[in-house]
Order: structure tokens, then C-alpha cells, then sequence
């Protein structure tokens, strides 16, 4: 991967725009920027997360929302816990409850990872749908954390020099959040391990035939990608202080795929620009209509049969 | 007799019909064995088992003495037992030199390193390139594979399984679809191999075959109908009924 | 023991129900190498159009022909208009194109139906019950959607085992250039094979009217107890699809009516129907997990 210098120019604006934001913010009396910004880091962190194991590895999981959805409910269940003194105050800490976050779906994507990793191709597909499914219905009938009606959190994960109301404070944190999860994995994508990702996704056939097992580093990023996911989802219910199934829901995993997609598959930048693309969407078309979806679906149906190569690739103009 | 590789009483059936029936075969340390036959006689259900990506119903498997009837493929290549394919299979995306230099990272064994990039390696790019002169095609390095000539991709087939660093090579008709001066190429890129890799051929290519066999062993419907040295199976009659026809 | 009879069949009518979808997946799959998410809303469709008929003629049998005649004229569109592009693209951009299929299709019909559910009576002639033994009644209108679904399982065998169509089939999707070289035309038989399981999808969705209520997402619902069916069945076998089918709805219905009173010997009753719940709705996907430990590639796995 070695972006052209047209690439690198935007990643740099873009950056330049994404730092000052709230300055933008602020000047236009637009305070709701801030929080639309933090959305965009925050689906971008699992966007990436998930460009790992579908266009670097190959492995199209339609279930990514399950791990967005455990990482949320990992500290809205923290926070619920230590509200009612069950559990101590310092759960409550985002040093502890956003790694814990990120631990909760990595451990049980191991699990869930090695099973569905015994099928191909459209089962691979079906059954990480299935599974997803699976958690979604288990946060409805959990009638302790609210069940259909959701989890409210009183207050944010407690971060260091960040008030709890802080939201600009709130929205660096995610911004530092996803530009040390792109630079980790831009390495990641370079690395031995992220070259025999690529040999598996191009030819799974000829690693066999070169001494390779792909099964653990398929694992590997099976689990990267459910960590990733947990994060996201743990800053997702800090942003808006609630955690419902809708987070898990499996049109959440879809919109995940959209976004891979939409922004370049296996480009790891695209990622951004097609969360940027699909989160500014879905506020400008419901601005505009509350039947926004009815213009979504045709343009994704498009995007699919028309520009193959997603924005970052358009970006890269070969 | 005690070769690299035994073969004993290897079968397989698909349905009704009997792919590879009862099958022995021997190939001794820097040895050049040939396996031929007509279309259909299963030389390539033959390679499958060896290389263990078909499971035989019957039979056993040996190399050097241990039994790899039931090693999964890779573990077969870590044992010493490489194969290559008919219809070339590297990654086109990436440079010839990616592609040796994928293996070579695959031996050392190290793929969960995910600080350093891979390429610009030298402790993979230096053995790689090595590879690619031994089968000249250290001038094309850089190229990404989907822009190599099919003659040049099947040199990189070749460099490819034989940086695994095999003790016996098993190569699926490494003469496919090359013209007759590639074919005389890799003919000699395979002579300048003897002594060194064992190989076990399957070839349609006649002269290639007579050029570089130390044994030839026919298989027809499975069945291994004669084998011993070139000369023997050119002058047996039953070969020649069966598969080389009158000259 | 006379409850347990009533679940069984309540199990086989939502496995009925389950395989009418299932077959026109795996058998679009099969053939033409198609992932379709989208089957979901050519039954929403045939659900929304039988209710809607019948709320305005009053005519049970005129509401059924209404969701056959708009799922099966919506699915050949469909077909011939997207998803033909589609064959022999990347699965992911089936997935994709498919995924927005169905977010116009959930906002259309919300915005011509609105969100409220839609209620389809019974007829007086289907709503009555029989004795199937002394003293047991079960509803008319269960026992006659095993029938249609066994009956449509009998149809499909003797177009798969008796028929060109069936032939192709059985060939599977890997032959398609050979298919194409005997002179087949096959755009047409994809529309038709496609038109087909729009059919059995209409089917089903009409069907499903008078039993639970119409809304937007009744599609996806069922669309993903449909995958499990095929993942456990084998992708792409009418037959696996078929036990798949009946399996999902015996573990599903069975799970639901027993394992909360089972809980209950346990603990609490609202805790014991709180996890039940919950257990039971994860119960089709642990059945899931449990068959691709034991065969990865599912029940009867086609070749290939």
C-alpha cells in the first residue's frame, strides 16, 4: 500500500479539517458538528477495523455489529453496576472499562471466530449474520440492562483533563482514538502478518501449497477486527450516554460493509472517507426526509454496480 | 527397497469409479521419477494424495521413513514434500520477488510480526532473489506477476516451491502450455535440479520426460501397468499398446 | 402429552413456512451463484399485498392470488432490472446491491402501508379446528399450510428429479459455462428459476397473514432464520434444505413452549421467563453452532 501524493494531500486537508473542527463549530453556531465529527471517528475506528478482515484477508463478515454492540454494552453495564454500588466507582474509569471493551468481543470472537471460520464463501457470510442475530436477540430478552427499551449511562467513562460534559474534549479523544488505530494498522497492513493476510485473500490454495495453515492468522484477524468493533462501540455509547440492540442490529453490520465498501475495499484509508460518506448521508438525507432510507438503497445498489473502486480509490486517479 | 518416498497400496474412488487403485511407487533421495499415462488415468488425483489435499480411502503415504498418510498439506510441505499446479497459482498482485519472498517468510516462520513492513526484508528479499536467478528471473524481480509472460509465470511457479526448500518435488506438468523453446528452458532448469531435490514428474511431454527421468512409471485407470528406467519402458510393449502408440 | 402434539405440528407448519423460503434461496443459489437478501422482502411483499387485498374485498383466496401475482411480478423485475447484473460478481457485492434492495423496499412499503401493522382475518371456512385425535382440536388453517408446504416440497422434487430445470440443478452453479454451450437459454431460465422463488416467497408471506402481524422488517426476520436453514442443510440442496427447514422449526417451537416452564423449576418465575426468552430465541443458533461442529459444510452437502 503507498498512497499517490494526490492521496497523501487529502489525507493531509482532511486531517487539517478534522482538527479544526470545533473551531468550524463554534464560528458557524453549529455546536451539533462536534458531535457529528465524533460519529464520523468513531464508525471510521470500526470501518477499519473491519477492512482488515474483509479487504485485506478476504473474509466478508456480515456481523460486525455484534462486537460494536458488546463493547457498548461492555461499559453501559460497567457504568449500570457501579451506579447501583454492586460493583466499585473505578469501573467507571475509561482505563479500565474501554479495555475492557475492547477485551469482551476479542475473547468471544476467538470462540465465535474459530466456528465461523469452518465455512466459506456465502456460508461465511450467513452464519456471521447468524451469530450476530444471536447477541441481538440476548440484549432484547436481558431485561435486567433494559432490554428493547436500552441502557442508559449517567454520565461518560472518566478520562483524564476531560470533564464528562466536555464533548470537544470528548471528540479529540476519538480523533486521537482513530488516527493511532489507522497508523497501527497501516503497519499492520505492511507487516509479515498483513502480507500473508493478502496471500490468503488472493489465493488461499497456494499458502497451503507454500507450508502455510491459514486458520490462526485468519483467527488473528478475525479478533482484530471484533476488538476494533468493541472499541468503537464503547466510544458510541459514551457519546450518546445510551446503549440499546439497535447497535447490534444487524443493518449496522450492513452499513458497516457499506462503508468498507463505499470508501475502498482493502485501502484502509477508504475506510474513513466511506464512514465520513455514509454518516454525513444518513443526517443530510434525514434533514431532508424522514424516508431517507428510500434514497440510500438505490445509491448503494449503485455504488455496486458502478464505481467499483470506492472513493479512495477514485482518489488515487489510476 | 527404501526410497524418500513410499508409496503403498494408495486408493481412491469417486462414486463408481476407481481413481487410483492400489497404487505403489517408490522415489529414491535425488531422484527423477516421471509418472505418465493417458488423460484420465489419475496422475493428478495421484498428486492430490501426495500432497494431501485429497484424503486416499486406502493405502499409505511415507517420507524418509515417517507416515504422512493423514498430514494436512502444509504440514506435508514442512515435512519436505512440495507440490506445484498445472494451472499456475501465484498471487498476481504482487512482484515475483513478493511472491518468493512470501514463501521464504512462510519457512522462516514468522508471519505474526506486524511492526516491521515485509518488504525491503533482507532476510527475506536476499534468499528470494537468490531463488529467482537460479530460475532466470532475477531481471523481472519488480514486475507484478499478473505482467509476466505465462512462460515467465510458471519460472515463478517453479522458484516458488522450490524456496520451501523441498527434498522432494512434486511437480503437476510443469511443461503446460509452454512453446517448444520454454519447454527446452525448463527442461534444463530441471536438469541443472537433479541430484539435488528429488522430483516426481507428471509430464505430457515426451522428450522432457525421456530427457530427465531416471525412472518412468505408466499409470493407466489408476493402476501402475509398468515402471522401471526410460529405456525398459520405451521398448515395452504393453506401454506402447497402452499410452506412447507407434512412433 | 396432547400439548406436546400440538407444538410438533406448530414446529412442522413454521418449518413449512421456513422451507417455502429456503428453497427459493438455495435454488437461486444453486444455479445461478446468487446471494439474495432481498428474498425477505419479495415475502413481505406477498404478506403486504394478500393482507391489503383482503381488507378491501374481503376475499381470503383473492388476497392469496394478489401476493402471489405481486411478489412473483416484483421478483422478475427485480431480476431482470439489478440482480442479472449480478451473477458471477464477488458475493460481497450481492450482499451489498441485495442490502439496498432491502432498505427501499422496507421504505417503500412503510410509506405506502405506514407503520402500523396490518391484520388479516380468516376466512369462516379456514378458521375453524378438527380433532386430529379425540379430543384434541388444532386450528384448520396450520394443518392446511403443512399441507401446501408438503405439497410444494412433492412439486419441487418432481421438478428437480423429473425436469431440465431439475437437471441444472442438480449440475449446480460450477457447471454454468457447460450449461450455456448446450444451448440453453439461460437468461430466461434465471428469470424463471428467480420467478420461481419469488413465488414460494410470496407464497409464504401470504400465508403467514393471518398468523402473525404484517410489518416492515417481517422480512429480515425470517430471511435470517432462512440462513440458518440453508447453513445447516448444505448450501445449495433443496433436500438439505427441506431437514434444515423442519429441524429449525421443531428446535425453535419447542424451545419457546418449553424451556421457560423448565427454568422455572429453578428459579424464580420472571427471572426463569426472562432467560427462557432469551434462551430460546438464541436456540435455532446454537443448534447452528452444534451441526457446523460436527459437519462444516452442513447436512447434505451438494458437490463442488
Amino acid at each position: 500500500m503507498v498512497e499517490t501524493p494526490r492521496q497523501v494531500v487529502v489525507l493531509l486537508a482532511s486531517f487539517a479539517v478534522m482538527a479544526g473542527l470545533p473551531a468550524i463549530a463554534a464560528a458557524a453556531g453549529r455546536p451539533d458538528f462536534v458531535t457529528l465529527g465524533s460519529q464520523v471517528c468513531i464508525m471510521a475506528i470500526a470501518a477499519a477495523g473491519l477492512d482488515l478482515l474483509m479487504g485485506r484477508t478476504g473474509l466478508p463478515s456480515f456481523g460486525q455489529a455484534a462486537w460494536f454492540g458488546l463493547g457498548g454494552y461492555t461499559v453501559a453495564i460497567l457504568a449500570a453496576h457501579a451506579g447501583d454500588g454492586s460493583l466499585p466507582g473505578w469501573v467507571t474509569g475509561a482505563w479500565f472499562a474501554w479495555p475492557a471493551a475492547i477485551l469482551v468481543p476479542a475473547v468471544l470472537a476467538l470462540g465465535i471466530g474459530a466456528l465461523c471460520l469452518r465455512t466459506t464463501g456465502i456460508s461465511f457470510i450467513m452464519i456471521t449474520l447468524a451469530f450476530a442475530q444471536m447477541f441481538f436477540f440476548l440484549f432484547v430478552a436481558l431485561k435486567a440492562y433494559g432490554g428493547d427499551d436500552g441502557l442508559s449511562m449517567r454520565r461518560r467513562n472518566a478520562l483524564p483533563f476531560i470533564g464528562p460534559r466536555d464533548d470537544v474534549g470528548f471528540y479529540y479523544v476519538c480523533l486521537a482514538a482513530l488516527v493511532l488505530v489507522l497508523l497501527v494498522l497501516r503497519r499492520v497492513w505492511r507487516s509479515r502478518l498483513g502480507v500473508v493476510l493478502d496471500g490468503i485473500r488472493q489465493n488461499e490454495r497456494r499458502m497451503l501449497a507454500i507450508g502455510l495453515n491459514p486458520f490462526p492468522y485468519k483467527l488473528a484477524a478475525f479478533v482484530l477486527a471484533a476488538s476494533l468493533g468493541g472499541l468503537a462501540g464503547a466510544l458510541h455509547v459514551n457519546l450518546f450516554r445510551f446503549a440499546s440492540p439497535d447497535l447490534l442490529h444487524w443493518t449496522q453490520s450492513g452499513e458497516l460493509m457499506v462503508m468498507v465498501v463505499l470508501g475502498g475495499l482493502g485501502s484502509l484509508w477508504g475506510a474513513v472517507f466511506g464512514a465520513a460518506a455514509l454518516v454525513l448521508l444518513h443526517v443530510f438525507l434525514a434533514q431532508w426526509t424522514e424516508h431517507w432510507m428510500i434514497v440510500l438503497g438505490p445509491i448503494l445498489v449503485a455504488v455496486v454496480l458502478l464505481a467499483r473502486r470506492g472513493v479512495w480509490g477514485a482518489l488515487g486517479g489510476r | 527397497m527404501s526410497g524418500l518416498l513410499e508409496v503403498r497400496g494408495l486408493s481412491k474412488r469417486f462414486g463408481g469409479l476407481v481413481a487410483t487403485d492400489a497404487l505403489d511407487l517408490a522415489v529414491g533421495a535425488g531422484e527423477v521419477h516421471a509418472l505418465i499415462g493417458p488423460n484420465g488415468a489419475g496422475k493428478t488425483t495421484v498428486i492430490g494424495q501426495l500432497a494431501g489435499e485429497l484424503r486416499p480411502d486406502g493405502g499409505s503415504i511415507w517420507l524418509d521413513g515417517a507416515d504422512i498418510t493423514r498430514l494436512a498439506p502444509p504440514a506435508r510441505v514442512r515435512a519436505g514434500l512440495t507440490r506445484s499446479f498445472q494451472v499456475t497459482q501465484v498471487l498476481m498482485a504482487a512482484s515475483a520477488l513478493a511472491n518468493v519472498a512470501l514463501v521464504e517468510q512462510v519457512r522462516q516462520g514468522h508471519s505474526f510480526r506486524f511492526w516491521r513492513p515485509a518488504s525491503g526484508d533482507a532476510r527475506l528479499e536476499a534468499p528470494a532473489r537468490v531463488m529467482l536467478a537460479r530460475v532466470g528471473l532475477e531481471a523481472r524481480a519488480a514486475t507484478p506477476a499478473e505482467d509476466l509472460s505465462h512462460g515467465e509465470r510458471r519460472q515463478l511457479e517453479l522458484a516458488m516451491a522450490l524456496a520451501t526448500r523441498p527434498r522432494l518435488l512434486l511437480l503437476d506438468e510443469p511443461m503446460a502450455g509452454l512453446g517448444a523453446a520454454e519447454s527446452a528452458a525448463m527442461t534444463a532448469l530441471l536438469a541443472g535440479l537433479k541430484g539435488e531435490v528429488a522430483i516426481l514428474l507428471v509430464e505430457h511431454d515426451m522428450d522432457a520426460v525421456f530427457a530427465l527421468a531416471d525412472r518412468v512409471t505408466v499409470l493407466l485407470d489408476g493402476r501402475a501397468i509398468a515402471s522401471g528406467p526410460p529405456a525398459a519402458i520405451r521398448a515395452d510393449p504393453a506401454v506402447r499398446d497402452a499410452y506412447l502408440g507407434t512412433p | 402429552m396432547i400439548l406436546l402434539l400440538e407444538q410438533l405440528l406448530n414446529g412442522l407448519q413454521y418449518g413449512v413456512m421456513l422451507f417455502l423460503m429456503a428453497a427459493g434461496l438455495t435454488l437461486v443459489f444453486g444455479i445461478m451463484g446468487l446471494i439474495n437478501l432481498a428474498h425477505g422482502s419479495l415475502y413481505m411483499i406477498g404478506a403486504y399485498a394478500a393482507a391489503w387485498t383482503q381488507q378491501q374485498t374481503g376475499s381470503f383466496l383473492l388476497g392469496l392470488a394478489a401476493g402471489l401475482a405481486a411478489a412473483g411480478v416484483l421478483g422478475v423485475a427485480l431480476e431482470m432490472a439489478i440482480l442479472r447484473r449480478l451473477y458471477g460478481r464477488a458475493h460481497l457485492d450481492q450482499v451489498l446491491a441485495t442490502f439496498g434492495v432491502i432498505l427501499f423496499a422496507n421504505e417503500a412499503v412503510a410509506m405506502l402501508f405506514g407503520r402500523q401493522p396490518l391484520m388479516a382475518g380468516l376466512p369462516r371456512w379456514l378458521a375453524g379446528a378438527v380433532e386430529i385425535v379425540p379430543g384434541v382440536p388444532y386450528p384448520l388453517y396450520r394443518l392446511a399450510i403443512i399441507a401446501v408446504g408438503l405439497a410444494v416440497a412433492a412439486g419441487l422434487y418432481g421438478l428437480i428429479a423429473h425436469t431440465r430445470i431439475g437437471m441444472l440443478v442438480r449440475a449446480g452453479a460450477t457447471h454454468r459455462a457447460l450449461v450455456g454451450a448446450l444451448g440453453v437459454r439461460i437468461g430466461l431460465l434465471f428469470t424463471a428459476v428467480f420467478g420461481l422463488g419469488a413465488l414460494l416467497a410470496g407464497l409464504a408471506g401470504a400465508l403467514t397473514g393471518p398468523l402473525l402481524s404484517v410489518q416492515v422488517g417481517m422480512g429480515e426476520r425470517i430471511l435470517i432464520a432462512t440462513f440458518v436453514v440453508i447453513v445447516i442443510g448444505g448450501l445449495g440442496s433443496v433436500r438439505g434444505a427441506l431437514a434444515g427447514s423442519v429441524l429449525v422449526g421443531m428446535v425453535d417451537t419447542l424451545a419457546r413452549a418449553y424451556l421457560p416452564g423448565a427454568l422455572r423449576g429453578v428459579m424464580a418465575a420472571a427471572d426463569a421467563d426472562a432467560l427462557g426468552a432469551g434462551l430460546s430465541s438464541m436456540a435455532i443458533f446454537i443448534l447452528m453452532a452444534a451441526v457446523l461442529l460436527w459437519r462444516p459444510r452442513g447436512l447434505f452437502p451438494t458437490h463442488g
